[in-house]
């Protein structure tokens, strides 16, 4: 029964919703950016009040842009490395359809004041159950397409996203404590311990195994060579999965939680090492001699700038989750940094690269412009490198400043330079998203036959 | 090892099974019980509605509830204990310091300063970055407060006490008239402050440091020209005091320095002593004697020793 040429309409539609939702993301930082910069300007607009904005920002770009972005790379290479057909694209695209209306959603109820609260677990029940439903159906077309394979060996990318959907949706559930729909929460210490699990899974159970995936599939295919490890592979995909469960309590080092736990937590981030660096040396080594091929393939290029987004990102957060660091870095803008490093310079990077790799292979044609996704890679690469830089010396201003008894009323001009500088590179990166949005619609959209640039 | 779907999906789920009974249930186990802490009481309906507003308006992105060993600011006297959570549902520790801390923030100020800094932050906190809440109508705005007023809970409510307290004191000695207000003011600093001249002089650079202080700190109540009326003016009772009518009354540096240091407990003027040291305290009061008091006793005697710095 095998369709000579499938239409991959699901990835096709994880694309489109990453490229759009990716404009929302990050619009909604750039506006909670200027108002940490000129408060007045949006005030008494009570659904634009930075409270309601932040989440609704951190919210889409997980859920709207990166997730999504990442499942359309892996909406393409499942039927590809699996040598079959994607289980049923009609499930496939009510569940990007289902996706949508569950961002809407998220959109429309934050704004209105409608959250539970919880850092990364803000949405309502009615929203969480649309979540873990529509990570279940993705789970049921991936695992189904894997049932009706027809090459036995399930390579290193199928496992990282069957493991990140499934998971997740069991995370997701537990974080959110769904079992109390009207609260969604705890009561006390066990409430912070549990959110944090959670919170950190976010990255952990989904993000990062989802760029794996598409990082172990983009960087052989675009160098031509085989994986450099099987071992290695074995080795980051199990660690993964043991040792970034158990780090969520870093979060939690200066509060009152168990101290046991707390060096759980401690030993286990430092532990990162080991997924971090057999995975990148995995792809490292494979890539090694070869980077003009990565150079050659836009996708390719997002992808392996993602993974050395990747290498810092992990160093730093190993490294803050020591005590000693935490002093200074903690509650401040250096998290922040860490953050935007670890979504957009890692995985954000990583999602756009899989977008670009598979666009000519689902539509069959070149990418409408080379050029546009080019000024946009740029783009992104100098906002991800300038957010790091400038909230890192913001947060070490407001860290040593507060040790040294400064209150956090006194920091505030002192910052404010960088919250300039943070906010105008939010507005570039508004129009990276913007450019790419419109480079994706081209690319799907161009009828046959006409001319692409 | 052969990664077949079963391995993969059974496989990590067993793993991820493990890791939720070592780091939820064991630490929920662990934690559940935590006993109610001295400071802890339940809150009353009014208090808990303006969590509710605190949440739907995401306060808790910019300001922690947990004080920790290494802090010096707003609330800083007491390390957060598992036990002041108990009936926390959610928890809102909050994860950035945008703003302060407010785990002890009740009784800090008194209900009408909260007003003026809710409708516009800006009124008594001229450099804040936190939205203003107007939207919200002055009801959810008084039911916010009265959250903000409960944080620290029998803390805050021992504070609160106090603040009730001398907000009468300060309204009667209000009401009596300048004359009796500023005597009252006087007599509540101790004589040796009262007798203390400022011991900086007067120069250029120091009324330039003063000057960025008052508008970084004092401008939203005590205006622009020091006669009480900044934006904030209209939403505190007793009303901001009009430097214009001080002298002449025996306010001496000391006196200045002990009222920006202590603060007026019951009015909106608040304590700067977390804020502020030594010298720019001395330089913002000798801003205020110099160019709305106009009758400065910097650097006059007594002055002891002479000072190395004094050019």
């Amino acid at each position: 029964m095998s369709n000579p040429s499938p239409t991959y309409q699901t990835a096709k539609g994880f694309c489109l919703t990453s490229a759009f939702w990716m404009i929302v993301g990050t619009l909604m930082g750039l506006i909670g950016a200027t108002e940490l910069v000129a408060p007045d300007l949006t005030k008494n607009i009570g659904w634009l009040v930075f409270g309601r904005v932040r989440p609704i920002h951190i919210n889409i770009v997980l859920f709207g842009f990166v997730t999504p972005g990442l499942l359309a790379a892996a909406f393409y290479y499942f039927p590809r490395l699996l040598k079959t057909e994607l289980y049923s694209e009609r499930l496939g695209v009510v569940t990007v359809v289902a996706w949508n209306i569950a961002l809407v959603a998220v959109v429309l109820t934050l704004m209105l004041g409608y959250t539970q609260g919880r850092e990364y677990a803000e949405l309502i029940w009615p929203i969480d159950v649309a979540v873990i439903v529509v990570f279940l159906m993705v789970f049921f077309n991936f695992i189904m397409t894997v049932k009706q394979r027809t090459e036995p060996v399930l390579y290193v990318s199928v496992w990282y996203a069957l493991a990140a959907v499934i998971l997740t949706a069991c995370t997701y559930a537990l974080g959110n404590i769904v079992w109390r729909p009207s609260s969604g929460a705890l009561v006390g210490i066990p409430d912070a311990i549990i959110l944090w699990f959670y919170g950190h899974n976010v990255f952990g159970l989904l993000l990062t195994p989802l760029s794996a995936g598409v990082t172990y599939y983009v960087i052989p295919r675009s160098v031509r060579a085989p994986l450099y490890s099987h071992t290695l592979s074995l080795l980051g995909f199990w660690s993964l999965i043991v040792v970034y469960t158990h780090i969520g309590t870093h979060h939690l080092l200066q509060v009152p939680v168990p101290t046991w736990l707390k060096v759980i937590a401690i030993v286990d981030s430092v532990a990162m090492v080991i997924p971090v660096m057999a995975f990148l040396i995995n792809i490292w080594y494979t890539a090694k001699g070869r980077l003009g091929e990565i150079h050659a393939d836009i996708g390719a290029k997002f992808v392996f700038t993602g993974t050395i987004m990747y290498f810092f990102v992990s160093i730093q957060g190993s490294m803050m989750s020591l005590p000693d660091v935490q002093r200074v870095t903690h509650f401040n803008n250096w998290v922040v940094a860490h953050a935007h490093i670890g979504v957009l310079g890692f995985a954000g990077m990583i999602a756009l690269g899989g977008l670009y790799y598979i666009l000519p292979k689902v539509t069959g044609r070149p990418l409408y412009s080379r050029l546009l996704a080019d000024i946009q890679y740029w783009l992104v690469l100098i906002v991800s490198i300038g957010f790091t830089v400038v909230l890192t010396i913001a947060g070490l201003i407001q860290g040593n400043g507060w040790l040294n008894g400064e209150t956090v009323y006194r920091i505030l001009p002192q910052i404010h330079p960088y919250y300039v500088t943070r906010a105008s590179l939010g507005l570039i990166l508004v129009i990276g998203a913007a450019l790419g949005f419109y480079n994706i619609v081209r690319t799907l959209f161009v009828r046959s036959g006409e001319a692409v640039t | 090892m052969k990664m077949t779907p079963k391995a993969v999906v059974i496989g990590s789920l067993l793993v991820l099974a493990a890791v939720v009974f070592v780091a939820v249930i064991l630490p929920y186990a662990d934690t559940n019980q935590t006993v109610p802490s001295e400071i802890f009481r339940s809150r009353v309906s009014e208090e808990a509605a303006g969590r509710l507003i605190y949440i739907q308006n995401g306060c808790v992105y910019c300001h922690s509830q947990s004080i920790r060993k290494v802090d010096w600011g707003l609330g800083a006297d007491r390390i957060a204990q598992a036990g002041d959570y108990v009936e926390d549902h959610p928890i809102l520790l909050g994860s950035a310091r945008t703003g302060p801390d407010l785990s002890q923030a009740g009784g800090e100020h008194p209900d009408d300063w909260h007003i003026a800094h809710f409708i516009n932050p800006r009124y008594t906190r001229p450099v804040s970055i936190m939205p203003a809440f107007e939207f919200l109508g002055m009801d959810r705005v008084a039911t916010l407060t009265s959250y903000v007023q409960s944080l620290g809970l029998k803390a805050a409510d021992r504070r609160m006490e106090r603040q009730r307290f001398w907000k009468q004191e300060a309204i009667k000695a209000y009401e009596a008239g300048p004359e009796a207000n500023v005597r009252w003011l006087n007599e509540n600093v101790p004589q040796g402050w009262r007798d203390v001249p400022n011991p900086y002089p007067t120069t250029e650079a120091g009324l330039a440091r003063g000057h960025v202080i008052y508008q970084n700190f004092c401008l939203g109540c005590h205006g622009p020209v020091g006669d009480g009326m900044g934006p904030a003016q209209p939403w505190i009772y007793p009303p901001p005091l009009n430097f214009t009518i001080l002298k002449g009354r025996e306010v001496s540096g000391g006196v200045l320095y002990y009222q920006i240091m202590n603060g007026i407990t019951g009015t909106a003027m608040p304590y700067f002593k977390r804020e502020l040291e030594s010298q720019k305290i001395w330089e913002v009061g000798d801003y205020v004697a110099v160019y709305f008091i106009n009758q400065s006793d910097a650097n006059s005697e007594p002055r002891g020793i002479d000072a190395a710095w004094e050019p």
